[in-house]
């Protein structure tokens, strides 16, 4: 029964791959854009049929709540991305590169969580497939850790550039 | 028993079946996915901006166009998720390009960050 379902889904993104995604929208994209895009979700529709292949379908509410905590992650990434944007254009240093000092990291931590995320939602999905227990994600303390040590460094350069002037 | 659920009718005192889904996580995950939906937007407001401040006025313009996409995009996804899925209740076809797809643009946008903030 799970494998039926499996050979359907692995079937109809075949026809999603031969004939192209459905929809007008398409229709006015350059080739270019349409290879690519193709080639795209090429790799996207292997990558997770390989994961339908694994084990059978857990309870939807699980995968969902899954989705969440990935979308949730992500919105976290976007926001340290967001807080040192914010960092560099308003925080005034008398040494104007300080800031550099702050703001990349969060950008960096950002970036770090985003794909981090990715990855733990993937394993979280194969995890709950299998029927095996969910390993524990390193982002919380990664997360933890990177904000203690900017708020740390933060602090220092804030008496720092007093000091200097 | 949750009374709230208009699932379908069962024994009483038996526990539902693991896939009875009312439609609420469902409904949460639409949500989740408007809410970065408008995070997209205010994050793409913010580098367009800093980019304007940083004289870029290129790079905000381009910046802007592409956030407001790929919000547009996400939003979308949650709506797809609100109406289409609910006759199976499973997750949508081809979940892996979705997600890697917005984990792609937010490593792309921390790039584009780190360009602006060394530029301002």
């Amino acid at each position: 029964m799970g494998e039926t379902r499996a050979e359907t889904d692995a079937n109809e993104s075949e026809h999603a791959l031969v004939h192209g995604p459905r929809g007008p929208e398409r229709a006015d994209a350059p080739a270019g854009d349409r290879h690519s895009l193709r080639r795209w979700l090429a790799f996207a529709a292997r990558r997770e049929r390989r994961l339908e292949q694994t084990g059978s379908d857990p309870d939807p509410r699980f995968t969902f709540a899954n989705e969440r905590t990935f979308l949730a992650w992500n919105r976290t990434a976007l926001a340290l991305i967001a807080a040192g944007l914010a960092v560099a254009q308003f925080l005034k240093f008398n040494l104007h590169g300080l800031r550099l000092i702050i703001a990349v990291p969060l950008i960096l931590l950002g970036a770090a969580l985003a794909l981090a995320s990715y990855l733990h939602w993937e394993d979280s999905e194969r995890a709950m497939r299998l029927r095996q227990p969910l390993r524990y994600s390193s982002m919380p303390r990664v997360l933890t850790g990177g904000i203690a040590v900017i708020a740390a460094v933060g602090g220092i350069l804030a008496i720092v550039d007093r000091l200097v002037h | 028993m949750n009374r709230l659920a208009p699932g379908p009718p069962g024994e009483a005192g038996t526990p539902p079946p693991a896939t009875d889904d009312p439609g609420l996580a469902r409904e949460r995950t639409a949500l989740a996915w408007t809410r970065s939906a408008l995070n997209m937007a205010a994050s793409g407001t913010l580098i367009a901006r800093a980019a304007f401040v940083g004289h870029l006025a290129a790079f905000g313009v381009v910046t802007a166009i592409a956030m407001a996409t790929l919000a547009a995009l996400t939003w979308r996804h949650g709506r797809v998720i609100y109406h289409e899925r609910r006759e199976t209740g499973m997750p949508a076809h081809l979940q892996t390009a979705a997600f890697g797809l917005l984990m792609a643009a937010t490593v792309l946008i921390a790039a584009i960050a780190i360009v602006v903030t060394v530029a301002i």
